[in-house]
């Protein structure tokens, strides 16, 4: 379907120029809509707990007490993730980063979800492959993937709530053990399927776990969970860094 | 202190308004997340087509699918019912949203799991969620924005080209490290290298080589757990959960 009136003249299925169009002003509509949901939810929320709160014996400064304290100590991992999501601006533009990553999901579920999807179209991402198209088809599973917690929690939140006994009843084993296999395997099977391509993608891959490595290492040492949080960002930037030497040699 | 009926009816008013409010936008919220890739799909003209979104997201599924369910299931007894609405839509629950509602309940001295300490720990969301918004506007939104526009396009170019093995190196690292199952890890590391080794050789298993090499290792890490602590589901004792998903 084509609707060349809003459409702008940068849009190319073959283009690798994924920018034009991940950042289209259509994209950042939507980003700042998800954003002022947001500010909206906390606003009521905040009002509903402001009336509730003497009914429990909480004073109002109590409460504003809770809010500066959850707002301070976001800080940190709040800026942990800015760091991940510039990192990856140039993959999938500034509004679906500013979504998927900065909000709903996360830069390993995300980042996985992507590939998977191009993978599926026969491109891969980021590659002489990663087109406009792929990008969209790219975008649409990452969002629908996203869209599955949420209609999750809709669905689910109710029925706990009525403290549903079948869902009491799954085997807390198979919870324990099930869901983190298969996300290890994953990230996993996602990283080594990488390292056939190319040298320079063994360098990426093993640089990076390597810092992660270090990082979490150093972390346990010295008592500092505050690196955890950074090791993120910091393992991704840093093996960029690193593999942009490596094609320079 | 007050009535015992009248506090009963100002939690009734505070659940009704945030089960109600919190539906309501986790749903507009929900919209705006799937009206961005609508549009590529249907109004950019880019040539997408839907069996090929479908294909897609049949992929992630098989991949994510156990973990759309089991997140909301583990976060709900710790979250309470109107948090759940927040912590889904704001995001970074396991390294944010948590530590934040601690925080605020330790600061003002009252337990989780009581009136007070949830209506705590939403006023911590709503803390957080604000700090949250304001950084990414600023440091993503513009700052990021600009120093894409100003940074060479090799750079950007060596960043999408390498960004997957970057990424999947350093959370493969951190997936390992926070579940504490180092038998699961080893499972999925095998499979992994048998997996992308067929597909080395044999092209057309690619197309399944996630999927297969996830539900395999779901399946051998179940099969093959250390029966002795995990034997029998009332063997698991409750601290025994893991920190919290990894993503």
């Amino acid at each position: 379907m084509h609707v060349p009136a809003i459409l702008p003249a940068a849009a190319d299925s073959n283009s690798t120029d994924i920018l034009a169009i991940a950042n289209s002003p259509v994209l950042w509509a939507c980003a700042v809509g998800v954003f002022l949901v947001i500010v909206v939810q906390s606003v009521i929320y905040m009002k509903a707990a402001r009336i509730a709160a003497p009914h429990v014996g909480m004073s109002q400064a109590e409460l504003k007490t809770s809010f500066r304290a959850g707002a301070i100590s976001a800080l940190g991992p709040s800026l942990a993730v800015v760091m991940v999501a510039v990192a990856l601006l140039t993959v999938f533009g500034t509004p679906a980063v500013l979504v998927r990553i900065g909000l709903i999901g996360s830069v390993s579920y995300e980042t996985a979800a992507a590939a998977i999807a191009a993978n599926t179209a026969g491109a891969e991402l980021g590659g002489p492959t990663y087109t406009q198209a792929v990008f969209g088809l790219a975008l649409a599973a990452m969002s629908l993937g996203g869209a599955m917690w949420m209609i999750a929690t809709l669905i689910l939140t109710p029925l706990l709530k009525k403290g549903d006994s079948a869902l009491r009843k799954v085997n807390p084993a198979i919870m324990l053990v099930v869901p983190g296999a298969a996300m290890v395997a994953a990230f996993m099977v996602l990283g080594i399927g990488e390292l056939p391509k190319s040298w320079i993608h063994v360098v990426a891959f093993v640089s990076s776990a390597a810092i992660m490595t270090g990082l979490m290492v150093i972390a346990k040492k010295v008592n500092r969970p505050w690196i955890k949080e950074w090791a993120l960002g910091i393992a991704i930037i840093l093996s960029l860094a690193i593999t942009y030497a490596a094609t320079r040699l | 202190m007050p009535q015992a009926t009248e506090i009963h009816q100002a939690l009734g008013a505070f659940d009704k308004t945030t089960s109600r409010w919190g539906r309501i936008t986790m749903i507009i919220g929900l919209f705006f997340s799937l009206a961005a890739p609508a549009y590529l799909v249907f109004f950019a003209g880019l040539d997408i087509q839907v069996s090929g979104i479908i294909a897609a997201f049949g992929a992630l599924a098989a991949v994510f699918g156990v973990i759309w369910i089991v997140e909301p299931l583990t976060y709900f007894p710790i979250l309470g019912a109107s948090s759940m609405y927040q912590a889904f839509m704001i995001g970074n629950i396991s390294n944010k949203l948590l530590p934040a509602a601690m925080i605020a309940q330790a600061t003002i001295g009252v337990k989780p799991g009581t009136r007070k300490g949830e209506l705590a720990s939403v006023a911590a969301i709503c803390g957080a969620a604000t700090v949250h918004l304001a950084s990414l506007f600023i440091f993503v939104g513009l700052l990021g924005t600009w120093l894409v526009s100003v940074i060479p396009t090799d750079i950007v170019q060596t960043i999408q080209f390498y960004i997957l093995p970057t990424v999947m190196g350093a959370v493969v690292v951190q997936a390992i490290v926070s579940q504490k199952a180092p038998r699961s890890a080893l499972i999925a590391l095998v499979v992994s290298i048998i997996v992308v080794s067929v597909a080395f050789f044999f092209k057309p298993f690619g197309l399944f080589s996630t999927a297969v090499a996830v539900i395999a290792t779901a399946v051998l890490a179940w099969v093959l757990r250390d029966r002795k602590t995990l034997g029998t589901p009332e063997d698991v004792p409750v601290h025994a959960t893991p920190e919290g998903p990894v993503y």
